[in-house]
């Protein structure tokens, strides 16, 4: 057996065991469980809690009405409309919380379609509560007793719409809510288990370094082993601890989920193989980055706290695309979006986030894997000078013009 | 086979403005323990993980059994200065895994490390994590990773630090039987004491510059005062054949006058009836010939 997979799975074997590891891995589905239980056992109640918090109380809102056509307010309206002769009573009444709100419609309403809509918390009750009230009301005004009560119908709620998505040979998939899965959640599910996976797996190479160094035994295994046969055993043996962790959070959710997970997570394959491929190719090569940036870290550091200190700048800058995920959600093709899938610190998560929004440019996924190809090389190279010199000096963290030297040394 | 274990020729290596090894020329001969000693901050570990491709030098060669650094990893057991094992692993795991990494079989390193340890009386201590042991015990069990995968050559640096002077003992018989096994040691110390007893040839170091280097036997012939040590002291007032004496542990250490041999002096005792027990040449500490070496800037480097 050569000596990197020696090291790879004692790593593996070393850490699976560990209480940490064990009791973070188990958290997840452990957490599932729990949730399920409570649901099960307070179902009706927890729901009616969650709803009591999240959904404001249903308050009456004011009409002032200019046009004549909405006063006296019809009967099936009168729990949610107050009529009000003028803007000034309804603003006190708005002002002493008797109302949530009040529209004023103007004596040209039925030219102009204007409305004002007046608040005190920059929400408007009436449309946040039940966006179709107020256009079923306005309707209502205008054409009860003008036309078949059929058509005021539909012209309250002119479309309840289906949507149904196409697969690549033009056949619709079955049901509305595993498309969404399928399509979108999965896919970003599964970039942000990936991303985690990422960030454990070069947790734990980071610790295991800054630990052999400050047990002192790195010299004795350095006489053994090259520090890149140490670096390269490492990363293996704990990318894979990493993926067993997520590979076991997946499947807990799968089994929570009732199996629906599974589907979703098959129908990603079947629907969008490429995307997962890329997916894991994004995995690899940022595992490779950050593991690598991790162990020298780890070796740079004087203790474990010190060498995560020095790797926070790095998680920092991965997590920077986190900052711009209302643009990346909105906009997967912005400029700020592309900019950030070129730069090697935070082109792996941003083709994480990005890639399960569809329609990214093929030539972004061209350069951000170009970039990471190149600069992976480049931090391997220098991370093993480095990790060569921060290795074997205790107590003392390494001077910039240190490494320095160690950059410059054959 | 060749008889040079060790050959390392003008070898030098800074950190920054600071020179650690300063051409530095030695070799080390099949079968003997060797010694480089020398005072913290000399050198020695620099050479050493010079040795053992931990670092690379900036200039000279150096060929360790006929190869140069790293190749031969697995016919080399190291004992480094800043050593330590993994805290929550086993004894027995720590020691397989070690061995492994030396290129022995599990079986072979399991079957190596049950002998090693009832040798060092550790077997009972076998599946305990590492850190239910005492320091002492660390360190002999370190000492059985370093020569677990039986190594032709054995490195130790500063291999008595921190131990007891029990511990001390345990250790220096491990080393003499490897001799008797026909492995190759070098091993490094700053109190030189603890290894003149050990060493056949050494290699005496300061600010990574030779200062003596040769079998130790002549080096001590070399630096010899005319000198003797009897017991039990007497009082030598008024004999013309003795300088000076000086009274340590009941042993009297007589320094003679330029031109009074040994046997003369011990002829002349004798005749006058002095009730000798012991009579031995004096000898001088290693470290106080280091001391008088350095301080009259005298190098001696017979490589």
């Amino acid at each position: 057996m050569s000596k990197v997979w020696i090291i790879a799975s004692h790593e593996y074997i070393v850490n699976v065991r560990r209480i940490g590891f064990i009791f973070v891995t188990l958290l997840f589905p452990a957490l599932g469980v729990i949730g399920l239980v409570i649901g099960a056992l307070f179902g009706g109640q927890a729901t009616k809690l969650l709803n009591s918090q999240f959904t404001p109380q249903a308050r009456q809102a004011g009409i002032v009405d200019h046009s004549g056509f909405y006063t006296p307010i019809p009967a099936q309206f009168a729990s949610r409309f107050i009529a009000f002769p003028d803007e000034a009573t309804a603003k006190a009444a708005l002002l002493s919380d008797k109302i949530g709100s009040f529209v004023v419609i103007p004596s040209d309403y039925l030219a102009t379609g204007k409305i004002t809509n007046y608040t005190q918390a920059g929400f408007s009750n009436i449309t946040n509560d039940d966006p179709n009230l107020l256009r079923a009301f306005l309707v209502n005004g205008l054409l009860a007793g003008k036309v078949d009560p059929a058509y005021l119908a539909r012209a309250s709620k002119p479309a309840d719409s289906t949507l149904v998505t196409l697969d690549s040979t033009g056949k619709p998939t079955t049901g509305v809510g595993l498309a969404i899965i399928a399509g979108f959640v999965a896919p970003y599910f599964f970039s942000i288990m990936l991303f985690i996976a990422v960030f454990s797996s070069s947790g734990y190479l980071l610790r295991s370094i800054a630990d052999e160094k400050e047990t002192r035994v790195i010299e004795i295994v350095l006489s053994s082993v090259s520090p890149p046969e140490l670096l390269a055993g490492k990363v293996i043996g704990l990318g894979a601890l990493g993926l067993t962790q997520v590979t076991i959070w997946l499947l807990s959710s799968f089994v929570l989920s009732g199996g629906l997970g599974a589907i979703a997570a098959g129908a990603v394959l079947v629907l969008n193989p490429g995307n997962f491929l890329l997916a894991a190719l994004y995995f690899l090569l940022g595992y490779l980055l950050f593991g690598t940036i991790m162990a020298t870290a780890g070796a740079l550091g004087t203790n474990p706290r010190e060498s995560q200190q020095l790797a926070g700048i790095f998680s920092f800058a991965a997590a920077i695309p986190w900052f711009f995920a209302g643009i990346l959600f909105t906009n997967p093709n912005a400029p700020i979006a592309r900019a950030l899938s070129i730069f090697p610190l935070t082109a792996p998560t941003t083709m994480m986030l990005r890639l399960p929004l569809g329609g990214v440019p093929a030539i972004d996924i061209i350069a951000s894997l170009i970039v990471l190809l190149i600069s992976i090389p480049v931090v391997i190279w220098a991370g093993a000078r480095i990790f060569r010199v921060g290795l074997l000096m205790y107590g003392k963290r390494a001077s910039v013009k240190e490494i320095v030297s160690a950059l410059k040394s054959a | 086979m060749d008889d040079l274990v060790v050959q390392v020729d003008q070898l030098q290596k800074s950190f920054n403005s600071l020179v650690a090894v300063d051409h530095l020329t030695f070799q080390v001969n099949r079968g003997e323990i060797f010694g480089l000693l020398g005072p913290n901050g000399a050198g020695k570990t620099t050479t050493i993980r010079i040795l053992m491709d931990i670092i690379k030098p900036d200039a000279g060669a150096a060929r360790v059994l006929g190869n140069p650094p790293g190749v031969a990893r697995e016919r080399i057991g190291y004992l480094p200065e800043e050593r330590g094992l993994y805290r929550g692993l086993r004894v027995d795991e720590t020691l397989v895994y070690l061995g492994e990494l030396k290129g022995m079989s599990r079986a072979t390193a399991r079957k190596r490390a049950t002998e090693l340890l009832a040798r060092v009386e550790l077997s009972e201590w076998t599946r305990n994590k590492v850190q239910e042991l005492s320091r002492g015990m660390q360190q002999k069990v370190q000492i059985i990773a370093s020569i677990i995968h039986d190594p032709d050559l054995v490195i130790l640096d500063e291999p008595f630090q921190g131990l007891d002077p029990v511990n001390v003992e345990v250790v220096k018989d491990l080393i003499r039987d490897l001799r008797a096994q026909g492995k190759t040691i070098a091993l490094s110390a700053h109190e030189m004491s603890q290894v003149e007893v050990l060493c056949e040839r050494i290699l005496l170091i300061d600010h990574g510059k030779a200062v003596l280097y040769g079998a130790l036997s002549d080096i001590k012939k070399q630096f010899s005062p005319n000198a003797i040590e009897i017991t039990p002291p007497f009082s030598f007032d008024g004999w013309r054949e003795v300088e000076r004496t000086e009274t340590h542990d009941h042993k009297q250490l007589i320094y003679l006058t330029k031109g009074t041999a040994p046997r003369e002096f011990l002829k002349t005792a004798l005749e006058r009836g002095l009730a000798i027990d012991q009579f031995e040449m004096a000898s001088m500490p290693l470290e106080q010939i280091f001391v008088q070496v350095v301080t009259e800037g005298r190098t001696t480097n017979d490589g």
